[in-house]
């Protein structure tokens, strides 16, 4: 019977079907596995043969045991406190009827525009010890500890909020799709508010959810800034660490192990997660669906309640991103002691800017490997999560499931000096040619460290979708490639296209992978600033992080604008 | 379709904002330009570039140069330098442990030409590993005694000291630490200075390495004594961490720290650019000197080029150019006379403390792992 | 028109349809009926060929079309949700076929506005998104979308499951109408079993995996072939083994065999007839319905029967009252003994 279905399996692909399947067999094994193995191998083979040594290191280590216990507490708690705000913040924009719902939308939206080091250091401007929040609480209460805002309470803080993008982006998608025939049967036949809420409408946006949850819960080991920044020394976490092991000669292994360990439990994760996945079909059943009516709340205290909420939640928000675009107006002094006075505001950022960033080249070599790397990594998710879509209990598809969560088990400079190591000789499995030092290993490097988030929510778009569209195309004669095409993308995409605007943004400053790879003579926008901003480069250096950080504000509002700001209505 | 459709829209609306940015810049580059003709009123030298280039004899080849000393304009000093003297080169900048890591990964198809401004350790790593080349530069000679590679493979350009400052406004040269060992066993330093925790940054790896250096010993755990050991908790202990994105100096203008470690070369800058008066200390058992050095990549393409350029690179007279620009401290002496004075005093009060290189970059990998898994709390 | 033909289909160690074998008609609105996972989807399924049997072949006008593509088969399909395409206009979803099949674009869009007339679809609504329509409109949407392109048959899969009741007897009036209008062949999977009496002109009842009887609607209500099939369809009384021994129905009921009786078939007005069966019995409920009311009847010996009759006026019986009871022997429908079926 095994030999049956495949046959059948067969006879029903076509050649450019098997070509497709062939590339992604090809990209997973050349690109995914290939070169991390190569790094496994060479850290923990190098002197022909494993030793247990690099894990009793880390065992008798009680501050590498600490930070990954912190790791693990910080990602345990985003888990849940993302989890509440980013529902909140859906719920508050997209399913209760809020005065002001587009404005205070518009401000959540900003953690789309920053991400990385800025972020932490923008709270900092806000709550640290000359902040302006600091300042005001230490007006009212003038006993008050300034240096309050750190450790782990900070952290949580900061990355609670700063971690909501993707929940305002795929949630807001999800809840939008609800069938509000649901929510009115619901209310007829008795429920509350509440009761629609807990029972009728998150239900729906379970698989969403779980998705969203997986990639906060891996944010949070791989907590890197905001515990530098923020944590003290009573709050350090593991990615720090691994970052500098990563960068030593003899460390590599510590590196490599470190992230294997977080790399294990976010599979672990999310293995529970795809069984629960494969187990509740939350699809809807309803032919007639009709869309979404925002619900008043018509308890006047508990509306007046959440418009407080709300209007908090935008404050918070938006402080962080007004302070950082008012201290790039002002000088390097005003920057480094968070203090602003009349004389501070100088326009001589800017001209900086003009004058350092020469030549307009970097922008445009990081929007086009940005644009190339994110289209590329869209579609082979698209593709890879069509396969496991269609071929859900096959083991294959499983394999391919996994292998592309690969990146996650190493940390992005590793992957790097993966690519590099394996592809600076020729392979044949290449085509014979050499890889590093060409524009190719920079893109696949940005593709590859990029599956697995791009996989998580192009996959969940794909779940929810009906099986029947695609009987009902292939019964009308469509191809599998036209179905994909006609019927199955143009439901997915907005979702895609949110993934693709966020790999988009990451890609246009990552720094981390990109100075490994990178061609010298073609340097992208994240290189020319480290290099511009580095800590060590002093202190004009300093003031042109936040221009810098405008500068990238003023693209990544672009691109989201472009792909929801006008879409958003007529979807 | 229309998917597809939208995703290329996207991407073209998001290339033509670009640049339309561009036009804004447009302006912007003109003033790059025009920064490069005011440098070219010696309009003879600018001319330079197209005579090394009709001249025939000498090829024009574009160089890659990799170094993690091109920050604070540096690297556009060299850039324009290197212009009016005929040689076309591309700098790619980033952290000496990046920069290692990614020569020793590219070594089987390098990239770059020639690297410089690593410190002796990171050099010789890429010896070890087989990444650079040997090459002895025409100025090779006339380099201070024990600075270059005996076997030719780098060679001296500057030289850094790495020192104890403190805010000059909090302590007075009396009451300031006489030693690192001073700074972290006397009590009244205790949570004053700015413990080295960022290891991976090669200036903290030489004070390690400073400190640890009297405890050699062959029996010791990574060849340091148990007391080398003890001696660097109690660095770690008293200290505050290092915090990332914040900068010793802003830290003591803003009082947050008053001490911490200063590297001769950025001092000066720093002091005035944050306002702050730093004082260093001189030890008497010296204090670590780093020299920066100088090499070509195994596997050029370029060799005569890359040959030309560092033998010019390295020249007294460039780096004495280079010394007067930025506060250096070349290993030449005729051009450590171009340094400005202030330098030169530093110099001349410090001792540089006699270190075993061999041995620390052998060990400093081993170290770092060892303080950041056991040392640091 | 369409023969299956010892058709096995295997899920894995689930053996979901057991050597079928049926025929069906040229012209026929002929209904799967059973209750859910009989299997009656799956033959639906490989009709159309989304389900590849394990065994056996599908005839369509004589030609094996066991293995033949999907598109080939010319069979148009409605989905239980309609599969409508969200993101296209009605015009789209009716038009995907044809442009699939890379139709002529006049064509298409003579077509697509012909089929649109013939079900009643407005012009205004070829432009709307299909989730601006009612539920009727989907279902002509889909229909339409089925019918374009010109199929031998059109196989419907509980298109009327999960909408209300009002609007399933209006759909399915729609339905009957417009296949009489088209006069092509229909396969309707239906677990209702109204649904199935009042559409079809032929229905198969299908029992796990099993295919139970094939008959019209009258021979199925009235003569069904299996203890399941009866039981299945309609309100019955199974007749107890001990009133059978203690009446004078023991002599019309073989031995061995378990025998029953249509709610209506219990009359409580006398009827005429030679072997009609007399029993006597007391009313002990009465639901009244207006058009009707079901009474609940307790014999002699504790047995209880139900039934129903007209409010004609003929019959109007309270509860505690007593009353003849009329049966028809040849009313009454014998089946083997058997294990499945209760």
């Amino acid at each position: 019977m095994n030999a049956q279905t495949w046959k059948d399996r067969l006879g029903s692909l076509h050649y450019g079907q098997m070509l497709l399947y062939a590339i992604i067999a090809w990209f997973v094994i050349t690109f995914l596995i290939l070169p991390n193995l190569n790094v496994y191998y060479e850290i923990f083979f190098r002197d022909g043969s494993f030793s247990l040594e690099p894990v009793e290191k880390l065992i008798s280590s009680k501050r590498a045991m600490n930070s990954l216990k912190n790791s693990f507490i910080l990602a345990v708690s985003l888990m849940i406190t993302v989890n509440v705000v980013g529902i909140m913040l859906v719920l508050l924009t997209e399913y209760f009827d809020i005065k002001g719902a587009r404005v205070l939308k518009l401000g959540y939206f900003t953690t789309l525009l920053y991400h990385g080091v800025v972020v932490s250091a923008s709270y900092k401007f806000a709550y640290g010890e000359n902040g302006i929040v600091t300042k005001l609480l230490a007006g009212l209460f003038p006993d008050m500890n300034r240096e309050w805002f750190h450790g782990y309470w900070a952290v949580l803080f900061v990355m609670t909020f700063a971690c909501t993008s993707n929940h305002l982006l795929f949630l807001g998608n999800a809840i939008r799709k609800i069938d509000y025939q649901t929510v009115e049967a619901a209310r007829g036949m008795g429920a509350g508010p509440f009761t629609i809420l807990w029972r009728v409408v998150l239900p729906v946006l379970k698989p969403t959810i779980f998705a969203l949850t997986i990639l906060t819960f891996l944010t949070g080991l791989g907590a890197m800034s905001a515990p530098l920044i923020l944590g003290g020394t009573e709050f350090q976490t593991i990615a720090p660490m691994i970052l500098t092991f990563s960068k030593s000669s003899t460390s590599k292994d510590l590196a490599a192990l470190l992230a294997l360990v977080l790399g294990l439990a976010t599979i672990i994760l999310l293995t529970i997660m795809i069984r629960i996945e494969k187990r509740g079909n939350y699809m809807s059943v309803s032919k007639v669906k009709s869309t979404l009516v925002k619900q008043k709340i018509h308890n006047r205290f508990a509306n007046a309640a959440v418009h407080f909420i709300g209007y908090a939640l935008f404050l918070i928000y938006v402080t962080p991103v007004a302070l950082i675009v008012l201290f790039s107006f002002t000088d390097a002094r005003s920057i480094s002691t968070s203090t602003i006075t009349w004389n501070s505001f100088t326009l001589e950022n800017y001209a900086r800017l003009f004058t350092s960033m020469s030549a307009l080249r970097p922008y445009l070599v990081s929007v086009i490997y940005a644009a190339a790397a994110s289209l590329l990594v869209v579609a082979l998710a698209l593709f890879a999560s069509r396969i496991i879509h269609k071929y859900k209990n096959s083991r294959l598809a499983m394999a391919l499931e996994y292998a592309l969560m690969i990146p996650w088990m190493l940390p992005s400079t590793l992957i790097a000096i993966g690519l590099v190591l394996t592809f600076n000789v020729p392979r044949l499995i290449v085509g014979n040619t050499v890889l590093t030092g060409t524009h190719w290993i920079v893109i696949l490097g940005y593709i590859i460290i990029h599956i697995p988030f791009t996989m998580r929510m192009v996959k969940a778009s794909f779940f929810s979708l009906d099986h029947n569209l695609e009987d009902a195309a292939r019964n009308m004669g469509a191809r599998p490639f036209y179905t994909f095409r006609k019927v199955l993308l143009p439901i997915v995409l907005p979702s895609t296209l949110a993934v693709l605007a966020l790999n988009f943004i990451k890609i246009l400053d990552d720094y981390d992978l990109t100075v490994f790879l990178y061609h010298p003579v073609y340097q992208t926008l994240g290189v020319v600033i480290k290099n511009s901003t580095d800590v060590e480069a002093g202190i004009i250096a300093r003031a042109m992080t936040l221009v810098y950080t405008v500068v990238l504000m003023i693209m990544s509002g672009i691109t989201m604008y472009l792909v929801y700001g006008r879409g958003a209505k007529d979807r | 379709m229309s998917g597809k459709m939208k995703a290329l829209a996207i991407l073209m609306l998001v290339c033509l904002v670009l640049t339309a940015c561009g036009g804004g810049n447009g302006g912007n580059g003109g003033n790059a330009g025009n920064g490069g003709s005011v440098s070219g009123e010696n309009g003879g030298n600018g001319g330079n570039a197209g005579d090394a280039g009709d001249g025939g004899e000498v090829k024009n080849e574009k160089l890659i140069v990799y170094t993690n000393s091109n920050s604070d304009g540096r690297g556009e000093w060299w850039i324009e330098q290197a212009r009016q003297a005929g040689f076309d080169i591309e700098i790619v900048g980033a952290g000496g442990a990046d920069l290692t890591n990614r020569l020793i990964a590219e070594k089987n198809n390098p990239i770059a030409d020639v690297v410089f401004g690593l410190n002796h350790m990171f050099f010789e790593n890429l010896k070890k590993e087989g990444v650079i080349t040997p090459y002895v530069p025409s100025w090779a000679s006339q380099v201070g005694e024990n600075l270059n590679d005996p076997e030719g493979y780098y060679h001296g350009l500057v030289k850094q000291a790495i020192m104890i400052g403190y805010n000059a406004d909090v302590y007075t040269p009396e009451t300031a630490p006489k030693s690192w060992q001073d700074l972290y066993t006397n009590e009244a330093f205790k949570g004053k200075y700015e413990a080295p925790t960022m290891l991976g940054r090669a200036t903290m790896q030489m004070v390690v390495a400073g400190i640890l250096m009297p405890y050699m010993d062959e029996n010791g755990e990574l060849g340091i004594a148990e007391e080398g050991w003890n001696e660097l908790k109690k660095l770690y202990d008293n200290g505050l961490p290092m915090v990332e994105g914040e900068d010793l100096y802003a830290n003591m203008a803003a009082g947050k720290v008053h001490i911490g470690t200063v590297v001769s070369g950025e001092k000066f800058k720093r002091e005035q650019e944050y306002g702050v008066n730093v004082g260093v200390v001189a030890p008497e058992q010296g204090v670590p000197m780093v020299v920066e050095h100088i090499a070509i990549v195994n596997g050029t393409k370029k060799m005569d080029t890359a040959k030309r350029f560092i033998d010019w690179f390295g020249s007294a007279e460039m780096q004495g150019k280079f010394a007067a620009e930025f506060s250096a401290m070349p290993v030449i002496p005729e051009a450590a006379q171009q340094a400005p004075d202030h330098i030169k005093e530093l110099f001349a009060k410090l001792k540089a403390q006699p270190l075993d290189w061999s041995f620390i970059a052998e060990h400093i990998d081993e170290w770092a792992e060892k303080i950041e898994l056991q040392i640091i709390n | 028109m369409i023969t299956f033909k010892d058709i096995q289909v295997h899920f894995g160690s689930f053996h979901a349809v057991k050597n079928l074998n049926l025929e069906i008609r040229e012209g026929e609105f002929f209904t799967f009926l059973g209750p859910s996972g009989c299997g009656k989807t799956t033959i639906l399924r490989a009709l159309a060929g989304f389900v590849t049997p394990t065994g056996g072949s599908i005839l369509l006008n004589g030609r094996d079309i066991t293995n033949v593509p999907i598109e080939k088969r010319g069979i148009g399909m409605v989905f239980q949700n309609y599969a409508l395409f969200p993101t296209m206009t009605v015009y789209e979803n009716i038009a995907f076929g044809m442009k699939v099949k890379k139709a002529k674009k006049s064509e298409i869009d003579a077509a697509v506005r012909d089929i649109a007339r013939k079900v009643d679809l407005k012009e205004e609504h070829l432009t709307k998104k299909v989730s601006e329509l009612s539920g009727g409109q989907q279902q002509r949407v889909a229909i339409a979308r089925a019918l374009v392109l010109k199929p031998a048959i059109l196989a419907l899969d509980e298109p009327l499951s999960n909408l209300d009741a009002k609007l399933r007897i209006q759909l399915r009036n729609e339905l009957k109408a417009l296949q009489k209008k088209f006069g092509i062949t229909t396969i309707y999977v239906t677990h209702d079993q109204e649904e199935a009496l009042t559409l079809s002109d032929r229905i198969a009842v299908f029992n796990n995996g099993v295919l139970e009887q094939v008959g019209t609607p009258y021979e199925i209500y009235n003569h069904s072939g299996t203890e399941f099939v009866c039981n299945f369809i309609g309100d019955i009384n199974r007749l107890d083994p001990a009133l059978i021994e203690s009446s004078p129905l023991r002599a019309f009921i073989r031995p061995g065999k378990v025998a029953y009786i249509r709610n209506e078939k219990v009359n409580l007005a006398p009827i005429e007839g030679e072997d009609v069966v007399r029993l006597r019995a007391r009313i002990v409920d009465r639901e009244y319905y207006g058009l009707y009311s079901k009474y609940v009847l307790e014999l002699e010996g504790g047995s209880r029967l139900k039934t129903i009759e007209k409010e004609n006026g003929r019959v109007a019986l309270e509860v505690g009252a007593e009353t003849d009871v009329y049966i028809r022997p040849a009313d009454i429908m014998q089946f083997d003994r058997t294990e499945r079926g209760h």
